[in-house]
């Protein structure tokens, strides 16, 4: 009896269970963005997910809402300790970033707290100086560097960042010490840092280098990616520079929800969000930006997360 | 009675200025306290000297909080608590701010409770209002905020 | 004058609807407790996603204007600020307001604000290549020098006491440190989990103005007389026109020291107002009013938080570096059309450009005479009685400070610090300095980091913050500052023994 009982129960968990994912999503679903509004992750997110209500996609609008702070610690921390699980929350996350931060600690999640849904853009690092920099190339600055140990100051976004990530890819490729300033305020800091001359070089998001090399404000020196950007054919990556970086710090951003989220919750979303992604409209507006997109479905991030997890816990072991 | 309040006022923030130096000096990595431990410090200064002050009986700005005042502003205090703290959450925003709104009203309104017009006028503007705030941030400006019971 | 070219497409139908529907929105956010100009600005973008790239950017900067200027509604009727530029309003436009001056002060605020947007519009257009050096002028070291500039202000900003004064500018400057610190990621005093973001300036804002208000109400209790929050007597526009330009003082300063304080990424909206409000006092003839009232402080904040609009646009339109978070909206904005800040923006798209510029000038004559209008209506909002009044402030503040950022947390501690707040302002503690701290603690602290590393890596801390022209003509401020505050401070006590001894 108490078996029946027991298997009645399920099935009827089952079924609505599968009555959810049937529903889902019944209403407006919020995205949470770890960096403000503005900023490269919050605009593309925007984009992204704006046909999101359309019938053939979710069928339902999705609001952004930010937590920025702490190179994006913050935001995360709340959607790994505090947002509901029923599949109304997402976020977007930055690989490297979260990663990185969950290596060195001080945070309340891991990799294992989140489960990835679908990956939408790859941003890369590049290594930009000002527009009226000596330097030309990586091999100018690894030269001074060379002569000046420790001396050579670059911006980047924060620490355990992408922009960090490369910073220590290039310093132990080119076996230099750099000075690597962090800078509050994301990659407009660091950007504005370099600009106005404040440090010698900087690190930064290809898509906003790429803006600021068309108003001619600076000069970008190399890719932190295994290939050349579409978006600058003419700028050589770091490997054909000879410096050994691969593409460890290119920043991926995507969709995820939290853990404990229905697992078919978690399907239905895996099979619409990239075809969501694959929308014309938004794959102008995306290009418009000069934001470079990558789609990538659920199972394709979740090996790419494993695999960057090995590289940066072997790469952040010496710090 | 004012002497005794400035001591208790002045006193809390005190207990405040030694618990955050004591925190900013004991907590690790200390870059992260540089900044913290010098606040902390002059916090604490002045905050001794603001007590010091207080309990010789020389401080002059402030009149401190009558016997009258706080009785009066008790129970929409205990309202406002229950309403932010508990009710905004745990029954939805809209919801939350119709009782809320409605009580607030009807503890501070001068009008007689007697009469069944006031009554007629108080739930009017609750739902007036209540209907102007939903049309405002879920309408206009699409703000999800936590939604219990109805809306 | 290229842009006189393409005043036409501000008047065109559509154009001009969508700015008058920003002009006219903007004001009713901006004067809404817990509304902040970014947050409208944001709140806006979904609707230029249907827009074309010039009418999107006709609203939103329509918006922007005139959030800014609309902050002070409250800011004068309730002395709850809109913003944190709409604080130095407060400090006289609410007094005046309880002395029954309420519509003028709206009107001269308005009319300052016009003043000064448009000084700042007209620097955008004629200056903005001279201007873009200028901002990348500050460096760390400058900003640096900058927020302690800032902080130096805080014991003489509204409080009776300068010793509680600076301890309230202590407590705002520790209270900024709360949450995960943005350099090193290190977590400081985070003993609930609420404060994980640490405390958001737009919820505390509106925490540490608006309940103590609400809690000033309630304590009146259940009373027939006086149940209305203010009583305003009418006052014709004419006068507070005449009574503005009797005040040139106050509104050049305002004007001048929002436009420079504007145009630095990062620091300029915030403290722009309190910054002329304290110039503008040290300059005053009649400085021993300011605080009770005076007009003068009204147009000096008002003047300069307006004036600021235009030139922190700067380094967003000719360099793509968005100097405050409104910027970095509005770049948004620009981007999803395909349209790249810098020189892309003048020599490809000039119509783009040049219809947003000349529709934030018209917007500040719109929004002027929309906000005298107001002022005209001022008397009745003063005549919702207290008891509603507590009502909906009170669930304002909690819709406001939870639209922020979506979060409960910003509500609890918008509440906790609101009631904090109350009981110290009963104790001689005021929120002004307090504010002032919480917004100047992040900025001196990441700046003296970043500058620091930057020195150790090169010239040395030493030689890096104190020498360089700016940094020297920054220090020299300071040292002026509270030599200044010093000296006021000295002679107003002489002066009150005296007054004592006689009484």
């Amino acid at each position: 009896m108490k078996k029946l009982i027991a298997g009645a129960a399920m099935a009827l968990m089952g079924l609505a269970g599968a009555a959810m994912a049937e529903d889902y999503p019944e209403r407006p679903i919020m995205m949470m963005v770890s960096y403000g509004a503005g900023g490269a992750t919050d605009f593309q997110a925007r984009i992204v997910t704006m046909t999101a209500g359309n019938e053939d996609a979710l069928g339902m609008p999705i609001a952004i809402i930010n937590k920025p702070g702490a190179g994006g610690r913050v935001g995360w921390n709340w959607f790994a300790t505090q947002a509901d699980a029923d599949g109304y929350t997402l976020a977007a996350y930055n690989v490297p970033h979260f990663i990185a931060q969950s290596i060195k600690g001080g945070v309340q999640y891991s990799a294992e707290s989140f489960e990835p849904i679908a990956n939408w853009g790859a941003d890369p690092a590049v290594f930009v100086v000002a527009a009226d920099s000596p330097f030309n190339s990586m091999a100018d600055v690894v030269a001074h560097a060379k002569e000046n140990p420790g001396k050579l100051t670059f911006s980047g976004a924060g620490l355990f960042v992408g922009h960090h990530i490369a910073a220590l890819q290039i310093e132990k490729a080119a076996g230099v010490k750099m000075a690597y300033i962090p800078t509050k305020g994301g990659g407009a800091a660091a950007m504005k840092a370099v600009i106005a001359g404040e440090v010698m070089g900087g690190i930064n998001n290809l898509s906003d280098a790429f803006r600021a090399q068309e108003a001619g404000n600076v000069k970008i020196l190399g890719v932190a990616d295994l290939q050349r950007s579409d978006f600058l054919p003419d700028v050589p990556t770091m490997q054909e520079q000879g410096l050994d970086v691969d593409n460890s710090s290119v920043n991926f951003r995507g969709v995820m929800v939290p853990k404990d989220t229905p697992q078919e919750v978690i399907e239905k979303l895996a099979a619409t969000v990239p075809q969501m992604f694959a929308n014309d409209r938004v794959a102008k507006k995306m290009e418009a930006g000069g934001s470079p997109m990558h789609i990538m479905t659920r199972d394709e991030v979740k090996e790419m997360w494993a695999a960057r997890e090995q590289t940066l816990k072997e790469l952040l072991a010496g710090l | 009675m004012n002497r005794s309040q400035h001591i208790l006022g002045s006193g809390l923030v005190f207990a405040v200025g030694i618990w955050v130096t004591w925190v900013s000096y004991t907590q690790q990595p200390s870059e992260a306290f540089l900044f913290p431990r010098l606040i902390a410090s002059v916090f604490l200064v002045l905050a001794g000297w603001t007590f010091g002050k207080a309990v010789m009986g020389l401080s002059k700005v402030g009149s401190g909080v009558s016997r009258t005042m706080f009785l009066n502003m008790v129970p929409g205090l205990a309202v406002m608590l229950v309403y932010v703290f508990w009710a905004a959450k745990a029954l939805g925003f809209y919801t939350a701010t119709a009782i809320g709104f409605f009580i607030l009203l009807s503890l501070y309104d001068p009008a007689p409770h007697s009469e069944g017009k006031t009554w007629i006028r108080r739930a009017l503007i609750t739902a007036v209002f209540v209907a102007v705030m939903y049309g405002l941030f879920a309408k206009l400006l699409s703000v999800y905020t936590p939604r219990e019971i109805l809306f | 004058m290229e842009f006189i070219y393409y005043f036409g497409d501000v008047f065109s139908p559509l154009s001009f609807l969508l700015l008058l529907c920003g002009t006219i929105g903007g004001l009713i956010l901006g004067a809404t407790p817990g509304l902040s100009p970014t947050m409208a600005v944001a709140l806006l973008i979904p609707f230029t996603f249907h827009l074309e790239a010039v009418q999107g950017l006709i609203l939103l900067g329509a918006a922007y204007t005139s959030t800014v200027a609309g902050g002070a509604v409250s800011a004068i009727l309730l002395k709850i600020p809109g913003a944190p530029a709409n604080i130095a309003t407060t400090l006289d436009g609410h007094k005046m307001a309880k002395q029954g001056q309420g519509a003028k002060a709206l009107q001269l605020s308005f009319l300052a604000s016009a003043a000064g947007g448009i000084f700042g519009v007209l620097l955008l257009i004629f200056l903005t290549p001279l201007l873009a050096e200028w901002a990348l002028a500050f460096g760390p070291s400058h900003l640096f020098w900058l927020a302690i500039l800032g902080v130096t202000v805080i014991g003489s900003l509204d409080s009776a006491s300068v010793v509680k004064g600076l301890l309230s500018g202590c407590m705002g400057l520790w209270l900024a440190t709360i949450g995960f610190d943005d350099i090193m990621g290190a977590q400081r005093f985070i003993f609930h989990p609420s404060l994980g973001g640490g405390i958001n300036i737009i919820a505390a804002l509106i925490g540490l103005f608006a309940i103590p208000q609400v809690l000033t109400m309630f304590a009146k209790g259940r009373r027939t007389t006086g149940a209305e929050v203010i009583e305003v007597q009418k006052h014709s526009v004419l006068d507070a026109t005449r009574e503005l330009f009797r005040r040139p003082r106050a509104l050049g300063i305002g004007t001048i020291t929002g436009s420079i304080i504007g145009l630095i990424p990062g620091v300029g909206g915030q403290i722009a107002g309190l910054v002329a409000y304290d110039q503008t006092k040290k300059f005053s003839s009649e400085k021993e009013k300011f605080g009770k009232g005076h007009s003068e402080g009204v147009i000096a904040a008002e003047a300069a938080n307006n004036a600021m609009v235009g030139p922190s646009l700067v380094p967003l339109l000719t360099l793509s570096i968005p100097g405050s978070p409104t910027a970095a909206v509005l770049l948004g904005g620009l981007l999803i059309h395909g349209i790249f800040p810098g020189s892309d923006l003048f020599d490809n798209h000039p119509d783009v450009a040049w219809t947003f510029i000349n529709s934030m000038l018209v917007g500040q004559v719109l929004m002027c005479l929309f906000g005298l209008y107001v002022a005209g209506l001022a008397a009745r909002v003063a005549q919702v009685p207290q008891s509603v009044m507590a009502a909906i402030v009170l669930a304002l503040s909690v819709f406001g400070a939870y639209s922020v950022q979506s979060s409960m947390g910003d509500v609890y501690v918008m509440a906790c610090l609101g009631i904090g707040m109350y009981f110290l302002e009963r104790f001689g503690f005021s929120a002004a300095p307090l504010v002032l701290g919480l917004i100047l603690g992040p900025i001196a602290e990441a700046n003296f980091i970043q500058g620091g590393m930057i020195a150790d890596a090169t010239v040395g801390k030493a030689s890096y913050f104190l020498t360089g022209g700016l940094n020297i003509i920054l220090i020299a401020v300071v040292v002026a500052s509270i030599a200044y505050s010093a000296w006021m401070e000295l002679r107003s006590r002489r002066y009150t023994t005296k007054e004592e001894a006689q009484a």
